[in-house]
């Protein structure tokens, strides 16, 4: 089906133009034959006006589709998806191919009855005679008028798009209530509704906020005796910084990232395949939160983190922060065998835009997939721009803790190689210089061969790599290279050009998680920083032939499909062993694609461990063909060139020792070099590839090419001005640009959300149209304005909003203001918060002792219960307490969620959540009241509480009370928890301080709402 | 099943008459609602009554894993036989399938006979469900997006492709809420066999965390935390009465929120539902007529768990539980999804559900429950009619056969073709998105008007597609 459709609007569109000129001479219905214009009188234009006006005709009340069937040249000059009506050819008329439901499925109540089909049919066919017209007949030669898509329009008229304004702080009347500016921005608005702000809230209630929502943690009693004896000025400034400082601000405000990026460590669907060293991301955005880096820089890294140079380097350790933000892309749902490849591509895009423009744009860009956003001033084609960043870019395990290192003995390599062969040149005379090495294959563009990539001949923006090992620039034909033959270093002269890998990087190893599922066939920990990458090309048969000598591994990347784990595409990958004999001559290696004829391809080869990989060039080769035999017999070459240097022994001697002063070099460059690092998802930058729109978000369907550009409503059409590769530090650029009005606003909002528990555009992640408008958008103004002259700095915004007042308010509300504002849209009272899922977690681990306070690493196998089952089920269940770890260092497999953390609504992967749900179901009231492992920290807490306070029962309770909720107990509290404890000390026949008890006490008072409610 | 002390307990402030009307109708979502009401992220769309007279109060999916084979089921093709063992490109254009090991034309190892007033066909493999027909309507002419497991299970399962959409189940409680106070709307009785892309088929995806499917197994302590952990009864509710004790006089910290009242509510649901798991589960008074019917003592084990599954989902129904999912039993060999030994897998997997199901049609039936519960058996596709190997079948979404029965559906009927070889539907070709609209239209809701909005658009089960099958429904 799919195969045949692909091809139908092309021919509609031909065929439309191509009777353009017939239709202009037949608008006037006595210029068909009389019996026609009856026939289409009296069987045609009845179905038209019963199954299809109500939509598609002047008189509709809106047009659907730009479409109208209400004149002929209206189905000729046809809707938002081209003609409608190919004279004489039915089945290529989209019109019946929509009344068969094959593209669309019209008319949408249901399908036509086959004898009202063959009617359309037969009257296409016969030349689609029209009787006299009536209505909205466009000129001759004109078009139908129709609403059209007009972004300036959409732009005009959302508040959005506008330029960040710089508020004026309103006037308030209470002028003794605002601390800061941003309170005179709520309390004017509250006095404009008549409404009065709440009291603040008690210290010990404020300092359990702030705990939760600054590092997500519950205060110790120490901290919060402390914060209340504290009465200088000053005291609530020291605490909210000690609070930022802590290296767990880092922990509690990743996590509310790593729901922006759908961040999981498996890629679901089928048998949910590890993504191997995922972690390493989590642990960036840790450690970028806690060293508050200026958000633009953080979103460069995400964006472009690869290309930034130079990169932003660890601190503490030396490796490339910077290039570690590049994972975000890759943290969707991986499909291991789709049959069609293309559409699994552009799905995995779809969600990696998606994501991006949610995560910092705040807008749903994904929407103008398949048209133009419905509502928002986003086109087709500013998709299909943005999709070219991804066609230009790759996935792969990264080097991250030696690249930078690794990078800078790569240049003295380079220079040191550089200065041997300018010596054996001087040290030989013009011996080599003046000798042309004839290549082995020249440019042999014909008929048959398409030279692709060739080595002999590439510039330099094309010698793409992932790693160090293929050298600057493939070696050329008669360059000299040194040697080792059983240790012993001599000099070589290159017999062709080639990408050949150097074995000085042999000794590079890559430390690394599993490879993925086991069954995925890429292994990173061969792979990482040992692969030559081609440009991209599309191969319009498939059959792929590569010059090669060596042994490694080829990888035909197709649409950048990676999981090869069969049943399919197990042909993209393959191994080429040495060739037999002493002889490691050139020879082509033909790869069998013709799957895939007509995809974008990318060739990715890895050197077999410690053996040399030099690849020459890749052809696409017809049908029928074979390869080009080799142009020069290699062997004659070899001889000639030994020839040349063992007739001259002044000059073999000479040789001799600069191999053994260079080898000597080598060896002692190679000592600095970095030997091991950790690998980490992240970006490779590929050659510069447009992507096509694709007609109704189809890939079946290509249109043209869109160069790679920002959101039109932003930067307008013209193409982004890039460098060389993909462009993505350009778009990092245009993302973070001050005349960006989103990012900023986006931003900012996300912390007022998380801190308020509402955004001041309550849906964080769409400022659309769609979405919510802003309660404030001037105080939403002033804090963008404020984020961007504080250097980006996340936690200047935050101190800026805790010290508020509207931040301190009680949740106290008055009953005259929830009259009048029910949903506090204004912000007259603090609404309690449900903690989040981890969050209560964390601090049942924090109150009964467990918590390690270990950071980074490695995730933490989830607990799998017995109702945890499916394919791809994890080999080990972690410990019931994840080792007393935090939250977010529990693994997060796909297929695997932790049902608690389901329970408490932390969001499934899939794509931006800047917003939770915020539920309330009855299994987590069945966890809380029955899960193992809250029994097991009750008893913990319990036992801690009789170690404190082993005497006094009273002050056994308080403790209690200080421990999970920062107040000491009321009287009544007080009294109620000991009746309690007396009677079931006595109903059970056990002593008052018996265990049992105590952790029953701590097992309720876990179960009360204020354990998971902020007030 | 409603109880409208419930309603006042855990009423939020009402936004507006509707919505007050459409919690206290809930009961189970209520919970949700009560969270969500005073949101001011979320936009309107969910729906509260039905748009037109439901036909079907519940739905029972019997979701056939693994995709059986229309040929070897519902769909006999004469021409296999004729043509077993030649060349099918020379007959017909053969799609890329996911193994791409094709083979030569395969005739059906299975008879087919008609059966019952309607004459339906169905092949040897269902001897007890054969006498069920005439409640049968048999749509042969389904078509999916995707020839793989999971991208066709999320697919069936929620409309799309990829993982993070709601599950059926998920929506129709979302658009109806629940008619049972003491368990949840959306239940999956596991049979053994988690579909290939998981429990996300189960998922509630934007929806709040209340929609999720809940996994039930058919023995044993059935739900996840719902065993209490102390000694007694007694003992766990004076723990909860202290609680509840607590929770008032921390009343004063927070000041009066319905949040945290609904949460205080919450409370007693999960103990009644703790209470109502065993209740649901103690098959002890079914009588032995019953037991026999559906087959709990039959001699194949996988037979016993299918039976005890389909028992349990019509006591579930009784119990006003809208929509439960029963996934397969393990028979060893492999789910419906055989590449090779057709004959032997779908022998297995048909034994294990065949006496099941119609027991369960003809309790229902018996009990007056059928013309309210909607039975819908289906798998995420069909198989080809040429080999796979020597004896196998790969996947083919382009033609397949699902049924539905009970719950206002046409019975005795034959809905849609494929074309003589049973590979592609050429009358009556029905989407997935299709099969949706017309659950959800039988259960009362418009499916165009069932939204959520999520990510710039108002989201649906049926995404923009979605045609009632006009010709499955009974007049």
């Amino acid at each position: 089906m799919k195969i045949m459709n692909r091809w139908i609007p092309r021919i509609v569109l031909f065929l439309a133009i191509s009777v353009a000129g017939l239709a202009n001479q037949a608008v006037r219905g006595e210029d068909f034959p009389p019996d026609q214009i009856e026939f289409f009188e009296k069987r045609v234009r009845p179905l038209l006006i019963e199954h299809c006006y109500s939509c598609h005709s002047d008189g509709a009340e809106k047009i659907q589709a730009g479409l109208q069937v209400d004149s002929r040249r209206a189905l000729l000059s046809g809707g938002d998806s081209g003609a409608s009506i190919v004279i004489g050819n039915a089945d290529a008329s989209l019109l019946v191919s929509a009344i068969r439901y094959e593209e669309y499925e019209m008319p949408p109540s249901g399908k036509l009855p086959e004898a009202d089909i063959n009617t359309l049919v037969e009257w296409i066919n016969m030349g689609a005679p029209w009787g006299v017209d009536a209505g909205n007949v466009p000129a001759p030669g004109g078009t139908i008028e129709r609403a059209k898509f007009d972004l300036a329009q959409r732009k005009a008229s959302h508040w959005v798009w506008q330029p960040i304004s710089r508020p004026s702080v309103p006037e308030v009347k209470n002028s003794s209530w605002p601390i800061t500016d941003i309170d005179r921005f709520i309390l004017n608005k509250l006095e404009v509704q008549g409404l009065a702000p709440a009291l603040p809230v008690d210290r010990r209630g404020l300092a359990r906020r702030l705990a939760f929502d600054i590092v997500g943690l519950p205060p110790t009693p120490e901290q919060v005796d402390q914060f209340v004896q504290d009465t200088s000025p000053v005291a609530l400034d020291r605490y909210v910084d000690a609070l930022l400082a802590s290296p767990h601000f880092g922990e509690r405000w990743g996590r509310h990232w790593l729901d922006l990026v759908r961040y999981a460590e498996s890629r679901g669907h089928e048998f949910d395949y590890e993504t191997a060293n995922a972690y390493q991301y989590r642990d960036y955005v840790i450690r970028a939160f806690n060293a508050d880096i200026p958000y633009d820089q953080f979103v460069r890294e995400h964006i472009a983190g690869d290309l930034i140079q130079p990169p932003r380097l660890s601190q503490q350790n030396g490796f490339n922060e910077s290039v570690l933000g590049t994972g975000f892309w890759f943290f969707g749902e991986w499909a291991h065998s789709p049959v069609d490849i293309r559409k699994d591509e552009t799905d995995r895009f779809d969600n990696m835009i998606d994501v991006m423009s949610k995560t910092f744009l705040g807008v749903t860009v994904s929407c103008a997939r398949c048209h133009d956003h419905k509502f928002d001033a986003i086109s087709t084609r500013d998709y299909y721009s943005l999709c070219g960043f991804l066609q230009s870019s790759d996935y792969r395990q990264v080097r991250f803790e030696s690249i930078a290192h690794n990078q800078q003995v790569a240049d003295q390599l380079d220079a040191l190689d550089n200065g041997y062969r300018k010596a054996i040149r001087d040290a030989i005379g013009g011996l080599f210089g003046d000798t042309q090495v004839p290549e082995l294959l020249p440019n042999v563009n014909s008929d048959q061969v398409r030279m692709l990539v060739d080595y002999s001949n590439l510039s330099t923006e094309n010698y793409l790599q992932d790693g160090l090992i293929f050298g600057k620039r493939p070696r050329t034909s008669g360059e000299a290279y040194l040697e080792l033959h059983e240790g012993k270093p001599s000099v070589s002269i290159a017999e062709y050009s080639a990408a050949v890998n150097d074995a000085f990087w042999d000794i590079e190893v890559n430390v690394s998680e599993s490879r993925p599922g086991g069954m995925g066939a890429l292994d990173p920990a061969f792979r990482s920083g040992r692969t030559l990458r081609t440009p991209s090309f599309e191969s319009p048969t498939g059959r792929i032939f590569c010059l090669v000598a060596g042994a490694g591994q080829i990888f035909a990347c197709v649409d950048s499909h990676r999981t090869i784990a069969g049943p399919l595409h197990g042909e993209t990958l393959r191994n080429v062993e040495l060739a037999s004999g002493s002889s490691n001559a050139p020879h082509w290696v033909e790869l069998n694609l013709q799957r895939y004829a007509g995809h974008r391809f990318h060739l990715e080869f890895t050197p077999a461990k410690n053996q040399t990989f030099a690849v020459l060039k890749v052809v696409d080769i017809s049908e029928g063909a074979g390869p080009p035999a080799l142009a020069t017999d290699l062997n004659a070459m070899a001889t000639r060139l030994l020839e040349l240097a063992a007739n001259n022994s002044n000059a073999q001697s000479q040789l001799q020792s600069i191999a053994n002063q260079w080898h000597s070099d080598r060896e002692r460059l190679r000592q600095t070099l970095m030997p091991d690092s950790a690998l980490a998802v992240a970006m490779l930058d590929g050659s510069g590839e447009d992507d096509r729109v694709l007609v109704r978000g189809s890939s079946a369907n290509p249109g043209d090419l869109v160069p790679r550009r920002f959101l039109e409503a932003i930067d307008g059409d013209q193409p982004l001005s890039i460098g060389v590769g993909s462009g993505r530090l350009e778009l990092a650029q245009r993302i973070n640009e001050p005349t960006n009005p989103l990012t900023s606003r986006v931003i900012v909002n996300r912390i007022w959300h998380h801190l308020m528990g509402r955004g001041i555009v309550a849906s964080t992640d769409d400022f659309g149209v769609l979405g919510q408008a802003p309660t404030h958008r001037e105080l939403l103004d002033y804090l963008a304005t404020y984020f961007n002259e504080n250097g980006k700095s996340i936690k200047q915004v935050i101190r800026h909003v805790v010290l508020s007042q509207v931040y301190q308010m009680s949740s106290h509300s008055q009953p005259e203001a929830i009259a009048i504002d029910p949903s506090n849209r204004y912000w007259h009272h603090r609404s309690p918060k449900r903690l989040e899922a981890e969050v209560i977690r964390d601090s049942l681990l924090a109150a009964s002792g467990a918590l390690r306070p270990q950071f980074y690493g490695r995730s933490v196998p989830v607990h799998l219960t017995s109702f945890m089952e499916g394919r791809g089920r994890p080999g080990d269940s972690g410990p019931l307490d994840g080792t007393g770890r935090r939250s977010i260092y529990i693994s997060v497999r796909r297929n695997f969620l932790s049902p608690w953390m389901q329970a408490f609504d932390t969001p499934n992967p899939f794509s931006t959540m800047g917003r939770r749900n915020v539920s309330n179901v009855p299994a987590q009231a069945l966890i809380l009241m029955n899960d193992p492992l809250v029994s097991q920290l009750s008893e913990q807490i319990a036992r801690r509480a009789i170690a404190t306070e082993p005497e006094d029962r009273s002050n056994r309770v308080n403790w209690f009370y200080e421990m999970l909720f920062a107040r000491p107990a009321t009287a009544e509290e007080a009294s109620l928890a000991t009746g309690y404890l007396d009677l079931q000390a006595i109903e059970r026949g056990v002593n008052p301080d018996d265990l049992s008890l105590w952790s029953d006490l701590a097992h309720a008072m876990i179960n009360t709402k204020e354990f998971i409610f902020l007030r | 099943m409603n109880n409208s002390t419930h309603c006042h307990r855990f009423r939020p402030v009402p936004i507006s008459r509707r919505q007050m009307l459409s919690e206290c109708a809930s009961g189970f979502g209520a919970v949700a609602l009560a969270a969500m009401a005073n949101d001011l992220a979320r936009g309107s769309g969910g729906t509260s009554r039905t748009h037109f007279p439901a036909k079907a109060k519940s739905v029972i999916f019997l979701y056939m894993d693994g995709g059986p084979s229309q040929l070897d089921t519902f769909d006999p093709k004469p021409l296999l036989d004729q043509y077993n063992g030649q060349d099918p490109s020379k007959f017909f254009k053969v799609e890329p399938t996911q193994f791409n090991n094709n083979g030569t034309v395969l005739a059906s190892p299975w008879k087919f006979n008609q059966y019952g007033q309607s004459g339906i066909p169905v092949s040897d493999l269902f001897p007890h469900l054969a006498t069920c027909v005439d409640e049968l309507a048999v749509v042969r002419s389904m078509v999916s997006e995707f020839p793989e497991h999971t991208f066709a299970n999320y697919f069936l399962h929620t409309g799309s492709g990829l993982q993070g959409r709601p599950s059926m189940g998920a929506w129709v409680n979302y658009g109806l809420g629940s008619e049972c106070d003491n368990l949840p709307g959306f239940v999956v009785l596991n049979g053994g066999l988690i579909p290939p892309g998981g429990i996300d088929c189960f998922g509630n995806g934007f929806l709040p965390a209340t929609f999720q499917g809940s996994i039930f197994k058919p023995s044993g302590s059935a739900v996840a935390n719902v065993d209490r952990r102390e000694a007694t009864l007694q003992r766990q509710r004076e723990k909860l009465d202290l609680v509840k004790g607590l929770d008032g006089l921390a009343g004063r910290q927070f000041g009066a929120h319905d949040s945290i009242e609904s949460a205080i509510a919450n409370y007693e649901l999960a103990f009644q539902m703790q209470m109502a798991v065993p209740d649901l589960m103690d098959l002890s008074k079914e009588s032995n007529l019953t037991r026999s019917l559906y087959g709990l003592d039959a001699a194949y084990e996988p037979t016993r768990i299918y039976a005890a599954q389909c028992l349990l989902a019509r006591r579930l129904v009784e119990r006003g539980v809208r929509f439960i999912e029963l996934t397969c039993p393990n028979v060893g060999s492999d789910r419906w999804d055989q590449h090779s030994n057709l004959k032997e897998g779908h022998e297995s997997n048909a034994r294990a559900v065949d006496q099941p199901i119609a027991g369960l049609l003809k309790d229902l039936r018996q009990r007056g429950m059928l013309d309210e519960t909607l039975v819908v058996w289906a798998g995420e596709f069909g198989r080809t009619p040429f080999a796979q190997g020597a004896n196998g079948r790969d996947h083919n979404p382009m033609g397949f056969t699902i049924w539905m029965a009970g719950g206002g559906v046409k019975p005795g009927t034959i809905y849609g073709a494929t074309d003589e070889w049973g590979y592609k539907a050429i009358e009556n070709r029905s989407e997935i998105h299709d099969l949706h609209a017309t659950m959800l239209h039988l259960l009362g809701v418009d499916h165009t008007k069932s939204t959520f909005r999520f990510g710039g658009r108002d989201m649906r089960l049926t995404d923009v597609k979605g045609h009632v099958m006009h010709g499955v429904i009974q007049s």
